[in-house]
């Protein structure tokens, strides 16, 4: 391990550097978008708090609990761009072994829903270790794939990062966290394909995947997954039971319009005709209530966001941060569809959350430490050649 | 790990990065994009008026507003019912879940002190679906109401509600007249959920309630609700329809007479040791029910407030049957009151005349078969006036046997027999009189002479209602006219607006000479007049009437059977006894009388007939005679077969 070696140099290589250089090459533009979106999120924690009743600012409020993560997300922000993202190459190994008993961890305490563990407590807030296990996973896989640049036409080292994937994936699909497993597994394609990986052997991966399918229907997936999975294809079928959520979310969506009710006047919402609104549904309220207008910024948002870290990933001389970018690139825009698609009716429902929108601490700090590592990331390259 | 950090010109050398794959990633993005952005349009923009529809049919629901139920009288404007306001709890069944049902049942039942097999008969019997609200409990303290309505987390699915209750202020008084309001049951609501009816409604089970039920209900409205996704009403959005209130009855029932009525009966029924009996008072010129007393009774307020299964069973297997309405859904044997049908049939067919005498002795014989009169004696020879004075047997025998049992039925279908009197209340029966044809039909055999003799009796195969009893001398003392009769005087809508008023129904004229009927009516104040009802005619006022002792069942150890007391008397209508008709002949022969009353007294088996002495005790009430001539040694009760 040549990690105390190389300690001084990166810290002369950063002192060296004048802070107007560090502030060019930080990209203002993540954070601008990541600071509007953040904002929505918030819009939609205030709306959903007067639809409660109890009023925006009632002790434990959806809102008040908005407010105190999103001070934590910035501060993580903030401590993961002055963090040498190059540290993390060096605490890989711990990372993964920290990832991993994370997940032990809540399997073995975590609280959940219908006798799932999915959350642990801490002080009093719940906190899904999942969603900080997919920026882990992005770590590790992008040192991995990074050390491996040029040979990733190998069969083995693709496998390699598979068999990396498969502990935290197995543990998470055991909580069970079908969603996040997903997310997993767009993180580890995305990055995959980015780095290089012969496409010819990522085909035959994902044709192994499909093939695999009926299997993973019949012996790994609950009732109530399967349920859902299919739910969507014919929501009307059973309006009162699964297909509920989807049809009164399509209901909220749809009766949107152009503009939208208006922040808190979701009559869907506030009658609460849609269930779990506060969380993977929270989309379904937000074009509902700003409209298809609103929708379309937020979408765009995602798609700007997406396209800066893509740019600070293509910047990244160190392909480190070229991998990371496109595991963060791959996360976001596989949730973002997902989330939104489920919200639309043209995805099943999955449980995955909508990043800086569904209220819920650990994806929003999750999302805020993925990009203040990309940051970091930024401000420490010189400006690629083009 | 191999990939550790490099120096500053590593970092700067070109990193293996494909532009290509940049490329494609971007695209991806944008495509997955696109197709959320191309769905929020089609769903948002294109359907958008679809959508909108649907949440607001989320939001608003149209629902039934329950109009207020038209509320009964009695004649003089005396309330009979009202409405109450009253805390409901409801089971909605879709939103209990079945592993907590058992839970659920007994949190409840300990609550609302009931019986926990009567929760689950009531959430098992709901006709609507499991997202229809049953109706558990009615009528529940405020307290416990308000402590369900807070313990929504440890009851799911139970709901309070108010709603309106009757309640009725005369209770058993009434009950089997006014009847009362419950839930509807499956093949109610099967047929009237065209009109409206909802699964978890209310309407007249029975008596008035039911038979009114049309004119009492009203129309309920519309108005759209908006409610929240667990059914919870949030606020009245519009109003669609106005509820249109129930009309309300005044009744002919005087709540003073029917009181009497029950007075008397009460007396003589407690007195004499009976368990059935019926009194009924009724206007012979119009039909009108002034009083209709069945007992034993119950409280029809504990059906409106919910009875308990065990309390429901009791009054079902009561073998006194409560519950039924005496005077119109049972049939008894009429006994002597029907030798007015012979007498009138005699005399109208000409078989007899006013003063035809007939021979009446001890028995007449058939074959080897002697019938009895019940005077062993036989009374010598008698006129109609004599024969029905005093109720021989032997006479009437004679009569039937000249009438024969076609003519005997023809007459007695002319009085109303055998044929539903079509009063407003339901469960009515239509008796049943014999003739040939019916005995070849039923029985397979012709009618026999000693048969006919029994008929012409009211004895055999007769047997009549009371209220049937009772229509017949209602004709006979107005003249002849037979007329429906009728327990609701006018209908008001809830202006107090008359939108039904009162009129005579007429079933028929009698087809009978009004001769005939006067010394029908002659003969039946000679019954009074001859002491066949002991000290009768010693009350200050005309009274007509006839008696009757009907046997019915199994012969007891020594040959005798049990029978029930008949009796029903008409008074003129100005009754007292004056110096000028001290015998209250010429009162009885004219077709004033306003006034019949009937008294049934089921298995009497007194010395005396109780009926009479019931009878008096009400016209004592009714008139208000000081002077007490109620016989009480009569009553003393042990099977003394007497037919008179």
């Amino acid at each position: 391990m040549g990690a105390i070696n190389a300690r001084p140099a990166r810290i002369a290589d950063w002192t060296s550097r004048s802070v107007g250089t560090i502030w060019r090459a930080f990209d203002l533009q993540i954070a601008t978008y990541a600071v509007v979106l953040t904002l929505f999120g918030l819009a939609m924690a205030y709306s959903n708090s007067v639809a409660g009743g109890d009023g925006a600012l009632a002790t434990g409020s959806v809102f008040l609990r908005g407010l105190l993560w999103t001070s934590i997300a910035l501060v993580v922000f903030v401590i993961a761009t002055a963090f040498d993202y190059r540290w993390l190459k060096t605490l890989a190994w711990p990372l993964y072994a920290l990832q991993v008993g994370l997940l032990l961890l809540t399997l073995a305490i975590g609280s959940g829903l219908g006798g799932s563990s999915r959350w642990i407590s801490v002080l009093g807030l719940q906190f899904q270790f999942s969603e900080l296990a997919k920026i882990l996973m992005i770590i590790i896989l992008a040192n991995y794939l990074s050390a491996r640049r040029g040979q990733m036409g190998s069969l083995w080292n693709i496998i390699g990062a598979i068999v990396l994937a498969g502990p935290p994936w197995v543990l998470v699909l055991l909580q069970p966290d079908l969603g996040t497993s997903l997310v997993f597994g767009a993180i580890v394609v995305g990055m995959l394909f980015m780095s290089g990986a012969s496409l010819r052997w990522l085909g035959a991966g994902i044709m192994a995947v499909l093939a695999a399918l009926p299997f993973v229907w019949t012996y790994v997936l609950l009732p109530y997954q399967k349920e859902r999975l299919t739910s969507f294809l014919n929501p009307l079928a059973d309006v009162r039971g699964a297909g509920y959520q989807l049809y009164q979310s399509q209901i909220a969506v749809g009766s949107g319009g152009w503009f939208g009710k208006g922040l808190t006047n979701s009559t869907q919402n506030q009658l609460d005709f849609l269930p779990v609104q506060t969380t993977d549904f929270v989309f379904a309220i937000l074009a509902e209530e700003l409209g298809f207008i609103g929708a379309m910024v937020v979408i765009g948002l995602f798609v700007a966001l997406i396209w800066r870290v893509l740019v600070g990933g293509w910047r990244s001389k160190d392909p480190f941060g070229t991998m990371f970018a496109a595991g963060l690139g791959s996360m976001l825009v596989f949730q973002l569809f997902v989330n939104v698609g489920m919200v639309i009716g043209i995805m099943p429902i999955t449980g995955i959350p909508l990043p800086f929108i569904t209220h819920g601490g650990a994806s929003l700090i999750s999302v805020a430490a993925g990009l203040g590592i990309l940051e970091s990331i930024n401000i420490r390259q010189g400006r690629a050649e083009w | 790990m191999s990939a550790r950090t490099t120096g500053l010109a590593e970092q700067q050398a070109m990193p293996d990065r494909s532009p290509i794959r940049f490329l494609v990633f971007g695209l991806v993005v944008v495509l997955l994009s696109s197709i959320l952005g191309v769905r929020l349009f089609m769903l948002q923009v294109a359907n958008n008026v679809h959508f909108a529809a649907l949440a607001e049919t989320n939001r608003a629901v149209d629902q039934a507003v329950a109009s207020t139920r038209g509320v009964i009288y009695d004649r003089n404007g005396l309330p009979l019912v009202s409405n109450v306001p009253s805390y409901t709890v409801k089971i909605r069944p879709a939103d209990l879940p079945e592993d907590r049902r058992a839970d659920v049942v007994a949190r409840l039942a300990a609550l609302l002190n009931l019986n926990p097999a009567d929760i689950n008969i009531a959430i098992d019997a709901n006709p609507g679906s499991r997202f229809d609200l049953v109706r558990i409990a009615t009528n529940v303290d405020e307290n416990v109401a308000n402590f369900i309505s807070e313990s929504q987390l440890d009851l799911p699915g139970v709901e309070v509600v108010v709603e309106s209750r009757r309640e009725y202020a005369t209770g058993p008084l009434l009950s089997q007249v006014v009847g009362y309001t419950g839930p509807i049951n499956e093949s109610e609501l099967a047929a009237l959920r065209a009109e409206g009816y909802l699964p978890d409604d209310l309407l007249g089970k029975t008596g008035v309630e039911a038979e009114y039920e049309a004119q009492l209900r009203g129309t309920y409205g519309v108005e759209k609700v908006e409610k929240d996704a667990t059914g919870r009403k949030l606020q009245v959005l519009q109003t669609v329809t106005p509820p249109v209130a129930g009309n309300s009855l005044d009744l002919t029932i005087d709540v003073q007479q029917q009181k009497y009525a029950q007075q008397a009966l009460e007396w003589g029924m407690s007195t004499a040791g009976l368990k059935r009996g019926v009194v009924m008072v009724m206007n012979p010129q119009t039909g009108e029910i002034l009083a209709m007393v069945t007992l034993p009774t119950y409280d029809n307020n504990a059906f409106a407030q919910g009875i308990s299964s065990a309390d429901y069973a009791k009054l079902v297997n009561d073998p006194n049957k409560p519950l039924t309405n005496h005077a119109i859904s049972e049939q008894f044997p009429p006994g002597s009151t029907y030798k007015l049908v012979t007498g009138t049939g005699g005399l109208a067919d000409g078989k007899i005349s006013k003063t035809t005498q007939l021979i009446t002795s001890a028995f007449l014989q058939l074959g080897a078969t002697k019938f009895f009169d019940w005077n062993r004696k036989g009374f010598g020879a008698c006129t109609i006036l004599c024969g029905f004075a005093h109720s021989s047997d032997t006479f009437f025998f004679q009569v039937a046997a000249m009438l024969g049992i076609d003519r005997l039925a023809y007459w007695a279908s002319q009085f109303g027999f055998g044929a539903k009197t079509g009063i407003d209340l339901p469960g009515e029966v239509p008796g049943s009189i014999p003739t040939n044809q019916w005995k070849l039909d039923t029985l397979g055999e012709p009618i026999y002479p000693g048969e006919v003799y029994q008929a012409g009796i009211g004895q055999g195969y007769d047997v009549v209602t009371p209220i049937q009893l009772i229509n017949a001398y209602a004709a006979l003392a107005n003249g002849g006219t037979l007329y429906q009769p009728q327990l609701v005087r006018d209908v008001k809508d809830a202006a107090g607006k008359i939108v039904q008023p009162f009129a005579p129904k007429v079933l028929r004229k009698l087809d009978v000479p009004a001769s005939v009927l006067e010394t029908m009516r002659q003969a039946a104040r000679n019954v009074v007049l001859v002491r066949h009802t002991y000290n009768l005619v010693d009350l200050p006022i005309v009274v007509a009437g006839k008696s009757g002792t009907a046997e019915f069942g199994l012969k007891d150890s020594q040959g005798r059977l049990p029978f029930h007391s008949w009796f029903v008397a008409f008074i003129p209508k100005d009754p007292t006894v004056t110096a000028k008709d001290p015998t209250g002949m010429a009162a009885v022969s004219r077709t004033d009388s306003d006034l019949v009353v009937l008294a049934f007294a089921y298995d009497s088996g007194t010395k005396g007939n109780v009926a009479t002495e019931i009878v008096k005790y009400f016209l004592q009430l009714r008139f208000g005679i000081t002077k007490d001539y109620r016989n009480f040694n009569l009553l003393v009760r042990g099977n003394f077969y007497q037919s008179n």
